[in-house]
């Protein structure tokens, strides 16, 4: 069991208390609306200033973000390779932690069959906030309150401990900084290149 | 899943490239003359989209659309619906054009989307061209 599994058995406790709560986590924690609330923002960061050279500094860190979020989930997917410290919150020893989880799983999401460290959306969902704040500090903002919802619907569903949540975040926002300030400035002229490719073809 | 994941995308893409369009002035991707109807389409393309993504069925499944999958749907996704606003742009503005007898031209050095602030995905195409030819000549 990872520290501070008993806060998984206090939040999931809530749920089937209010349905109308259970009703906005139902939307929160699905796999596709606020991954795609943050790349449709993404998209409009990419293509919404008219500026030029606003616009230009844009797309660079959208790029960054885009290169973070790929390189986060594929060492998410290396770290799962190596290790799977502990199982999922409804699959545990302790079965009174296992039932509340899994009650909580099963009235608002389902039974995810990966590993539960880290968290796959938690890393991805920071990666791009964190690399879109370094570029625009309000469409960073928004992405990090996103993130944040989605982070704590998924631990308020019971699929995932708060240690999953936090090392996600922890990996997805660390990498990202790497990402945008010491890894994309190395491989200059590459990004400059796939920046030109872009507005070749219309798209940049 | 994967098919209503796609159209999801593709028609909320094509509500932010409406609304993106405005504030960049990117006159060549616009569908609408008028900035405010073309601001309501945007925002019901969006509306739209996620109201029948979540309403139409439970999205709360275990599925097959995991991960790097997703991601390959989204890209292609957005890059078809960015084609589908610039061609659509295109012929409907060469209908307006057409009609007022000035077609737009794209400023000589213009590149990528900047071109079209001025003209059409199609202008842009044709007045490239037209430049590597005198280029040539």
């Amino acid at each position: 069991m990872p520290p501070l599994a008993g806060w998984t058995l206090t939040v999931t406790g809530f749920v089937g208390k209010s349905p109308a709560l259970d009703h906005v986590m139902h939307l929160l924690v699905n796999d596709y609306f606020i991954p795609l609330v943050i790349c449709l923002i993404m998209l409009a960061l990419w293509l919404g200033h008219s500026d030029r050279l606003k616009r230009d500094r844009l797309q660079r860190t959208i790029m960054n973000a885009a290169v973070a979020i790929g390189i986060s989930a594929a060492f998410v997917k290396v770290i799962n390779s190596w290790s799977n410290p502990w199982p999922r919150p409804f699959l545990v020893n302790d079965s009174i932690i296992r039932e509340s989880a899994r009650h909580a799983a099963e009235t608002i999401f389902y039974f995810p069959t990966d590993p539960t460290f880290p968290s796959n959306g938690a890393t991805i969902a920071f990666a791009a906030a964190t690399g879109v704040w370094l570029g625009n500090r309000t469409a960073g903002a928004i992405l990090y309150f996103l993130a944040t919802l989605w982070a704590v619907a998924r631990f308020y569903t019971g699929i995932h401990f708060f240690v999953d949540i936090a090392g996600g975040a922890a990996i997805g926002i660390l990498t990202s900084l790497f990402i945008s300030k010491v890894f994309m400035p190395r491989i200059e002229p590459l990004p400059t290149w796939v920046m030109k490719l872009c507005r070749s073809l219309y798209l940049a | 899943m994967a098919l209503d994941y796609f159209i999801l995308v593709f028609i909320s893409s094509l509500g932010v490239y409406q609304i993106a369009a405005i504030h960049a002035k990117l006159d060549g991707l616009c569908f609408f003359r008028h900035p405010v109807v073309q601001y309501i389409f945007g925002i019901l393309a969006i509306i739209g989209a996620f109201g029948w993504f979540i309403t139409s069925k439970d999205r709360n499944i275990h599925t097959s659309v995991e991960g790097s999958q997703q991601l390959g749907l989204f890209l292609g996704s957005i890059v078809a619906s960015y084609l589908f606003t610039a061609i659509l742009a295109s012929i409907m503005q060469a209908k307006v054009s057409s009609k007022e007898g000035s077609p737009r031209e794209g400023k000589q050095y213009d590149t990528g989307i900047e071109t079209l602030k001025k003209t059409t995905l199609f202008g842009g195409i044709m007045s490239s061209l037209r430049r590597e030819r005198k280029d040539k000549v």
